[in-house]
């Protein structure tokens, strides 16, 4: 049976996750060209149209990196395909380049970057507000709050950047991403195939003569798309009085639940629902704002809105107070929910704040409870690469860490994790630790960040001659983020991948020969590779490799053939504390005091049988298939 | 029951990563759109899913995603330490209901911290909530054929209290029409042996 995202019936309603909404909706303009890189809290938009492929009439491609998935979008566009873009906020980072350019050339096929932001860092380095993007960039900028407005705006956008030809953002935040919503379907479009593309060098080339016209015509396009946002269907307004509120993205939900709060109905509010919030639709706001003596302005991160609608005012001449939160009482980071945004509300309407909203708990709060962090699979080969590593270089070295799943090795015991900048900075920002202190950096970096950014970085190390040993942390996919692909895969959900880069080779190719290939759960053999590195100099590179266990279940068809358990007489050590360093230097989750004795869950063990070649006294014995 | 027009629930479900907390808030969110309800889920993972706190949400007649302390009708945790530690997001006089069996973090499990035990953690609760409802899930599903069903026997015991505006069999006939016939079959085992714990 074919699936819903793409064979559900017009006017159907279905239960979608919000990036299967968006999904939805690039299949429903006609979406011919689809790329990406994976990344929390955009993936379900990739791996949605990855595994509909074998069915859907686009193409789709993971790729090695978001500046790469941009330009091969931007490619597809020029050639005439409706084509999109898919990547986390801070990919939008790497893929600035072509994107700042990309806006001048324009999209003859249309169109669309989605840039899913994380306000609130729920799995992200930082909190950047993309909607920046779409004014350096000049881009019209949709913001959905709901899953029927994901999948009606994507295919807004991608329909308005085709008409435009220029491209269009579509800004998500984690909770719009992530939620899950009813999604009324509409008829999908069938585009003719794309034209091709058409020579016209003075319009494509972006030479310095011919970019002043370009820009000019950006800007020119960006009044077009003005005059659309002036009367678009996502800019609705509701409700009367002389106090204002003008709300964009997942705040208009808060916004709207906060509404219904008793007080809060029963007071005059008029507010403005800004979905289409760039190009400001600067006459529908001027018209908003007449009669209001007080307006606030409800959008998480930056003052992006509140400081071009201050601007308007002053433009026209307007004396009324604008809250936000430029000082208040809104925050700058973080998310926002319906307390906070009902009590600026209050502020707003010169409301009362009700009494503090109590809980079950009461006055006595629950007391502090031991936190549980994110760990490490059990049977995770990197723990097996950093227990190894840890042992030979302990705190000698500084551990020069990437993003992935391994960045959880920060925590102890393995403390593998001292810096951190961003996709790729394992290997270069180490090389600028060693060069300027002549510290011994060790860097982690995982195999599809390795391709993403990583390369460059190690290509850099030879040329320069920098010292650095770089642990390839190979687990033959993409786990972090849902086991996508990458170039040096061999397995896909999909099947083989016939055209794997394998990263031995290409490593030695750059003119690194100090390298050793390892698998991290034979710890002898890596310990061997380590000390071996260790005692050389420049450029070193390990390549651990083993798949990523959760993967290997998936893709390979392992099935897990042993367990590890504790014999009697160590179990007896452990007690009167003489024992125990399997428990304290690994921290597998399959690990736990029982009545004091260290004990290995039968359930959660891997069968890895890493903690068989840390202590004699754990012994494997035949296992359930998991 | 009210109508569907005008009822508000606010269902708060926390878990540890790979326990099915998140395959659970969709089948119950599944459930309340075939029961013609306006249902809104949200979910954080990424990070969390590699053995930290994966923390759902399901609403019923709003339109935020989130729920904020003091605002959730139901509590469902589907590990004791979890639920006491989710308490502060219940409402005065709200439900809980939670698996007894723990799956301790890591810090505990090799001694370095302390956690209630769950007789301390059902004391905790029960001073604070008039009602609440305790059962061994793990135990459950592994008796109804999967570990991983365990969620749903939570989701039993939740329908047999009789507090959603929907029926058991309307989650029954969603677990049959979501799921491949095999889990299907273990699930609503779990669903039923979950149902039989409301004492």
């Amino acid at each position: 049976m074919a699936h819903p995202l793409l064979a559900g019936a017009p006017g159907s309603t279905h239960l979608f996750l919000g990036n299967e909404a968006i999904v939805r909706g690039a299949i429903e303009a006609g979406i011919q060209f689809v790329s990406c890189y994976p990344g929390t809290p955009s993936s379900e938009v990739p791996d949605t149209f990855f595994r509909l492929s074998p069915e859907g009439s686009y193409t789709f491609e993971y790729s090695v990196n978001e500046k790469v998935a941009l330009e091969v979008a931007g490619g597809a566009t020029l050639a005439g395909a409706l084509s999109m873009a898919t990547m986390k906020h801070v990919g939008v980072n790497v893929a600035a380049d072509p994107l700042l350019t990309l806006t001048y050339v324009g999209s003859p096929g249309g169109f669309m970057l989605l840039s899913a932001d994380d306000p609130g860092c729920h799995s992200s380095q930082n909190e950047q507000d993309n909607r920046i993007y779409a004014r350096i960039a000049g881009m019209p900028c949709l913001e959905p709050s709901t899953a029927q407005e994901a999948k009606d705006m994507t295919r807004a956008a991608l329909t308005m950047s085709r008409a435009l030809g220029a491209p269009v953002l579509l800004r998500t935040t984690t909770r719009v991403n992530h939620l899950r919503g009813p999604v009324v379907l509409s008829e999908p479009t069938v585009l003719p195939k794309p034209a091709g593309f058409q020579k016209n060098p003075s319009k494509f080339v972006p030479i310095p003569a011919f970019a002043r016209p370009m820009h000019l015509r950006l800007m020119e396009m960006l009044e077009k798309a003005r005059e659309i946002a002036e009367t678009s269907p996502f800019n609705t307004v509701s409700g009367s009085g002389t106090v204002g509120v003008i709300a964009s993205g997942i705040s208009r939900a808060y916004l709207s639940d906060a509404l219904a709060e008793a007080d809060i109905a029963a007071a005059m509010v008029k507010v403005l629902d800004l979905g289409f919030s760039h190009p400001l639709p600067e006459k529908l706001i001027a018209k908003f704002m007449e009669g209001l003596t007080t307006l606030l302005v409800i959008e998480e991160l930056e003052p992006v809105l509140e400081t071009e609608i201050r601007a308007l005012a002053q433009r026209l001449g307007l004396s009324l107070t604008i809250l936000g939160k430029t000082p208040g009482p809104l925050p700058r980071n973080g998310e926002y929910d319906v307390a906070m945004v009902a009590g600026a509300l209050r502020q707003a309407l010169g409301l009362p704040e009700p009494e503090k909203l109590a809980c079950a708990c009461g006055t006595d709060p629950v007391v502090a409870l031991p936190n549980r962090p994110p760990n490490l699979c059990a049977g995770c080969p990197h723990r097996a690469t950093y227990f190894a590593v840890r042992k030979i270089f302990g705190d000698s070295a500084v551990y020069s860490s990437d993003i992935g799943c391994y960045t959880l090795g920060i925590l102890p015991p393995l403390k593998a994790a001292d810096f951190l900048l961003c996709m790729g900075s394992s290997v270069s920002a180490g090389c600028g630790v060693s060069k300027a202190s002549g510290q011994t950096v060790v860097g982690f970096i995982g195999d599809s960040t390795f391709f993403h950014s990583g390369i460059t970085g190690l290509v850099n190390a030879v040329f320069n001659r920098h010292d650095i040993l770089l642990v390839i942390l190979d687990n033959r996919t993409t786990a972090m983020t849902g086991h996508q692909p990458n170039p040096g895969v061999d397995k896909t959900t999909l099947g083989d991948n016939p055209s794997m880069v394998d990263i031995e080779p290409l490593v030695r190719g750059i003119g690194i020969d100090q390298i050793r290939k390892v698998n991290p759960l034979n710890q002898k053999a890596t310990l061997k590779a380590i000390e071996e590195l260790k005692a050389l100099s420049g450029v070193r590179v390990l390549i651990a490799e083993e798949p990523c266990p959760l993967f290997a279940r998936r893709a390979y068809g392992v099935k897990r053939t042993q367990v590890a358990y504790v014999a009697a007489d160590c179990a007896q050590a452990a007690a009167d504390g003489s024992c125990g360093d399997c428990l304290n230097t690994l921290a597998c989750p399959a690990f736990h005091l029982e009545d004091g004795k260290m004990a290995i869950d039968p359930i959660l063990c891997a069968g890895c049988m890493l903690c068989l070649q840390v202590c004699k006294n754990i012994k494997a014995r035949k296992g359930d298939a998991k | 029951m009210s109508t569907p027009n005008n009822i508000r629930l606010r269902i708060f479900m926390t878990g540890v990563g790979g326990q099915g907390t998140l395959t659970a808030t969709t089948l119950l969110a599944r459930a309340a759109l075939a029961a013609g309800l306006p249902v809104t889920s949200g979910e954080i993972h990424g990070m969390a899913q590699r053995g930290g706190v994966v923390e759902s949400t399901l609403l019923i007649g709003c339109k935020s995603p989130k729920i904020g302390h003091g605002e959730a009708d139901i509590l469902l945790g589907f590990e004791p330490l979890e639920t006491l530690r989710a308490l502060p997001y219940l409402k005065p006089g709200g439900l809980v209901l939670s698996s007894t069996e723990s799956l301790p973090p890591l810090s505990v499990a090799t001694g370095k911290e302390t956690a209630p035990g769950v007789e301390e953690i059902r004391a905790k609760i029960l001073a604070r909530c008039a009602s609440a409802c305790f059962l061994p899930c793990r135990t459950l599903g592994l008796e109804a054929g999967a570990v991983q069903s365990g969620n749903i026997a939570l989701l039993g015991a939740l329908c047999a209290l009789g507090v959603l505006p929907f029926g058991r069999e309307v989650v029954e006939e969603t677990i049959r029409a979501t799921m491949k016939p095999k889990v299907a079959e273990i699930n609503l085992k779990a669903l039923n042996l979950g149902a039989a714990c409301p004492a």
